[in-house]
Formats: C-alpha cells, structure tokens, sequence
C-alpha cells in the first residue's frame, strides 16, 4: 500500500499578485480515499485544476501515476477522471450517448466502449435513465452523471470537487457510499469541507488553509487528537475564584464559558476527584461535571485560523 | 485522430439539433432564394431589351446566365454569411465554458489542437451541407436555361471557402471568450473589417493600398465568381483558416497558463 498515485512536491501557483497555492507537499497512494479539506477559498479547486491538467504551476513538481503533468499532460489525462464543482453535462445529451461520447474522447476502444459505458451507469446507479436526456434529470442524477464520466475510461485516479454540495440528505448518503466504493479500484482525492463526510469516506486527510497544508494526517490520527483534546465542565451555584481553582493539582488551563468554567486537564494528572471533594467541603454547590470533547470541526477551526508562520506544517504519518 | 472525428461528429450533431442553427440556415435560404429570383426576373428583362433593341442584327444573343443571374446572388449569399456566420460560431468554445461543460473536453487526453480541428471539422461538414443546399438554386434552373457549370462550380467552392475561413475567424474568437456573445460581435468587427478594408487600399496608393487590397477578403472572393480560381487566392483563404486555428490554439494553451 505504497504505490505513491499522486505526487505534489513544493507546489506553488499565483495568480496575479494571489498567491493560491504556496509550497504544498501531498501524496496519495493506490487505493486511498483521501479526503482534501478546507474552508472556501483556500485553494482545494486550484491544486485540482492544476491535477487534472486543466492548469498549470507556477513552481513544484506533479507526478501522476508516476508521470510528470508537464512532461506528459496527454497520458496523464488519460489516467485522471475530474469531476468539477459544478459536473460538466452536456443537457441535450441522453446519459448513455454522454458517457460514450466522453468514453471514446478518452481513448476507451470501440469494442470495450459499450462495456464501460455500462459499467459506469451500474456502479452509478444510471442504468435505469440511460436514455433520458440529461437536462431532465435531477440535480442528484446529474451529478451521479458528473461522476460517471470520470470514472468511464477506468482511470487509477478520480479527482472529486465537492461532490455533494446542494443535494438533499439521502443524495448526499448514497453519493458517499458511492465514493467509499470508488476506493480500492480508484484512488480518490476527495475535496470538501463538510468534516463528517471526510469521517465517512476517506482513509486520509489533507488539510489546506491560504494555499498551504497544515495538517496531513490518518482519519485515526485525527480522532486521536481530537480525544487528546478533552476538557472538563463545571458548573457550580457559588463558583470559586479562578486563582483557587487554578492552584489545584492537574488544572492545566481555565477558561470560563457564561455560568460554566472549562477546566483542561493535565495529561498526568486528572482533577476531577479534587474538584468534587473541595466542591463538597467549601460548599461551592456542584451543578455539573462532564467532559467535553473537541469535536473534529473545532480542530478544524483550530488548524484553519492559525496565524500563518513560519512553519506551521505539521505532518504526522 | 479517432478523437478529432468524435468531436467533429457531436459538434455537426449538435449544430443541426439546435434551433439557432435552422433559425439561421432558414434565414440564409429565404433571402437568397428571393435574391436569386429577382435576379432571374432582371435577367429576364435584359434579355428582352436586347433582342426588342435589335442589337446583333438577326443572330439574337444570349445573355451570360451566370454572369448576370448566378454570380450576383453568390455574392450577395456572401454578405448573409458574413452576417449569420458569428451566429453560429460564437457557440463553438464559448458556449462550452460558459455551461460549465469545458472541463469535461479539456481533462480528457486531448493536444487543444485535436479539440480546436475536431470543432473546425464538424463546422465544415455542416457549412459543406450549407454551401451543397445553396446549389439547388442554380440546379433547379437547369431545364431552362444553359449556366456555365465551370464558373457555378468556381463561384460555389469560393462560397465554400469564404465560409470555411469565416469560420476559422469565429472559432478563433470563440476560443478567447466564455461568453458567446462577445465572440459573435468581435468575430463580425473582425470579418467586417477583412471585407471592406479594401476601399481603404483603394484609396491608398502604393506598397501600403496593395497590402490592404491583398488582405481584403472580398477581392479574394470575387475572382471564384467569375469563374477564376487561382493559387493566390486559395493560398488566402487557407491562409486565414490556418492563422484562426492556430490563434484559437494559442489561446487555449495561454489559458492552462493564465487560469
């Protein structure tokens, strides 16, 4: 599982005096999901475009498939299916005579043309609107069209662009489960930045923020960290000082949040026994006591508003 | 070369499954249709002053049929083209871009010069559908009348020439824009300027009027209806057909670059 599909080595594009991608290092391997996280405008669809060959960088360096896009584009598109945010249907077209038309511009042989065609409605869910014009469809059909085309010719590398942006919840679900499968045959870069859809796709994360990756870590990895990072909620009726609160042993940081005070913990020490008996002795009146987990979109938010520095890329494998 | 006939063949498809096109081509039969008659009415009218006139003794002379029916209503097909043709070039890449569906052609293993020739091609198959329907005007004159089918034949592949090359123009413009209308427009300030560009050189002498002569697309045009057809003026109109593909290729590989 170590066949590396995609390559970006120090890859940078401006556009004018924008900087949108600065210096980005990624690598996918046979097989994987991984998912490309951001908020908007943080460079996802340009480090896409310039994948599948539709731009290109402005310094670094793109393997696909073991092919540099700049010395080979021609047979690096032939391995690469993109879907863009919004899919590329042509609505005067039926669904079968659109994935044969896309098919066979990508080089997919007249006697295995049928074939594929096939293959890809059935995985997609088409075959029973193959004959209808793709205008007529639904946005969730289109967009299952969108996908269809750029797995027709069998590429080892799908390129997904927010794929589930405005469809209704039980397309979002069956598009999911879609790209989960796609994973193993194809290998997927999958960009979002809905957080739980990333929980139900993809083996691996990317994040990206300014044009940079902070963070590239396993799905694991990540709910790790977010277990790491857990506080302590307490509410009292008459609350301490924060000075007493902060003498005691294991309370690393204090914040206060309205009635509630966060206690974080430190990671040798856990508090929670001391709190409760001086709570009971001094008569402080204890309301609650639960932890609090730092859910994956405040880790997010964490590793996306960081002040930019001088190196703030962490990457942990 | 499997890719350039696949596109050719969706774009042709396409030309003649959208209204616009008919829309046009219908325009364009209407007018010189009409042309065409009034032209054979005028026709009718000379020949009857000549032979009221007595000119040429006993021996009654016959008009030039082509040259006086055929030959004007070429040249006036010329300037509904040049009218109508932004029309239906404007769609070609523009179109394309604007309905979101460019991606799909320019991720696929394709050079932009398979995409530019596949465009171009399905244009020609439908302008040689176009230019061969125009011929059933003069054809259907045949049982009465005797035109030269040398000078019929030069007059229709210089109309067949004159919008190939048009059409290079508007692929060209096409390709530079995501919006179809500013491509119909510059590609009609464009063929416009070619074709009267040559009353400047009429009026420019010197080095300076011939080139402005040579570059006019009308003076290229007018020798096929008279029924010459030289090297010069078929190196022209290839030419123009090349400078527009090779523009239109510039212009995609300029945008890999500039987003």
């Amino acid at each position: 599982m170590s066949e590396k599909m995609i390559e970006i080595l120090g890859l940078s594009r401006r556009f004018g005096q924008t900087q949108a991608l600065d210096n980005i290092n990624l690598e996918v391997n046979r097989g994987e999901v991984m998912g490309f996280l951001g908020p908007n405008g943080a460079g996802k669809t340009t480090a896409m475009r310039i994948l599948s060959g539709l731009l290109s960088p402005s310094s670094g360096h793109v393997r696909v498939a073991g092919m540099d896009i700049l010395n080979e584009p021609i047979k690096v598109r032939q391995s690469i299916g993109f879907l863009p945010e919004t899919p590329p249907i042509y609505g005067e077209m039926t669904v079968r005579e659109y994935l044969t038309y896309l098919a066979s511009l990508r080089g997919v042989g007249k006697g295995a043309l049928k074939q594929s065609v096939n293959d890809a409605m059935d995985r997609c869910g088409l075959t029973a609107v193959s004959h209808r014009l793709l205008r007529n469809l639904s946005k969730g059909y289109r967009q299952r069209a969108g996908i269809a085309q750029a797995i027709v010719h069998k590429p080892d590398i799908v390129i997904l662009d927010e794929p589930t942006v405005g469809l209704d919840p039980i397309q979002i679900r069956e598009i999911r489960k879609l790209i989960r499968e796609l994973g193993g045959e194809h290998s997927v870069l999958l960009s979002t930045h809905i957080l739980p859809e990333v929980q139900m796709t993809c083996d691996r994360v990317s994040v990206i923020n300014n044009g940079r990756i902070v963070a590239q870590d396993t799905l694991a990895g990540l709910e790790a960290r977010q277990k790491a990072a857990k506080g302590l909620r307490f509410v009292w009726d008459n609350p301490p000082d924060d000075a007493t609160l902060q003498s005691i042993p294991g309370v690393a940081e204090l914040q206060t949040d309205g009635d509630a005070k966060l206690i974080i913990p430190n990671k040798n020490q856990d508090p929670r026994a001391e709190l409760v008996k001086r709570s009971v002795e001094n008569n402080w009146g204890l309301l609650e006591l639960r932890p609090v987990e730092h859910s994956l979109e405040e880790i997010f938010v964490q590793l996306t508003t960081m002040e930019p520095q001088g190196n703030n890329t962490e990457v942990s494998q | 070369m499997r890719a350039i006939f696949t596109i050719a063949f969706r774009e042709w498809r396409t030309l003649f499954q959208s209204p616009l096109a008919w829309t046009l081509l219908a325009v364009l039969f209407a007018i010189s249709a009409y042309l065409f008659n009034s032209m054979i009415h005028y026709y009718n009218q000379l020949q009857m002053q000549i032979r009221m006139s007595g000119y040429g003794g006993d021996q009654i002379q016959e008009l030039p049929f082509t040259e006086v029916a055929i030959s004007p209503m070429l040249g006036n097909t010329a300037i509904i083209l040049l009218l109508i043709m932004p029309m239906i070039t404007m769609r070609l890449i523009a179109d394309e871009k604007r309905r979101d569906t460019w991606p799909a052609l320019a991720c696929s293993p394709l050079s932009p010069m398979q995409i530019i020739l596949g465009k171009y091609l399905g244009l020609l198959l439908f302008l040689l559908v176009t230019v061969l329907l125009l011929s059933l005007l003069p054809l259907s004159i045949m049982p009465y009348a005797s035109p030269d089918m040398g000078q019929v034949i030069s007059g229709f592949l210089g109309l067949f020439l004159l919008a190939a090359s048009f059409g290079a123009v508007g692929l060209a413009a096409s390709s530079s824009t995501d919006n179809p209308i500013v491509a119909s427009v510059s590609t009609f300030g464009i063929l416009l300027g070619l074709w009267i560009i040559s009353w400047m050189g009429g009026e420019i002498s010197g080095s300076a009027g011939a080139i402005f002569s040579y570059l006019s697309l009308i003076d290229h045009y007018q020798p096929f209806l008279s029924g010459v057809i030289s090297s010069t003026d078929l190196f022209y109109f290839i030419l123009l057909s090349v400078a527009g593909l090779l523009f239109a290729r510039q212009r995609l590989m300029a945008e890999r670059i500039n987003g």
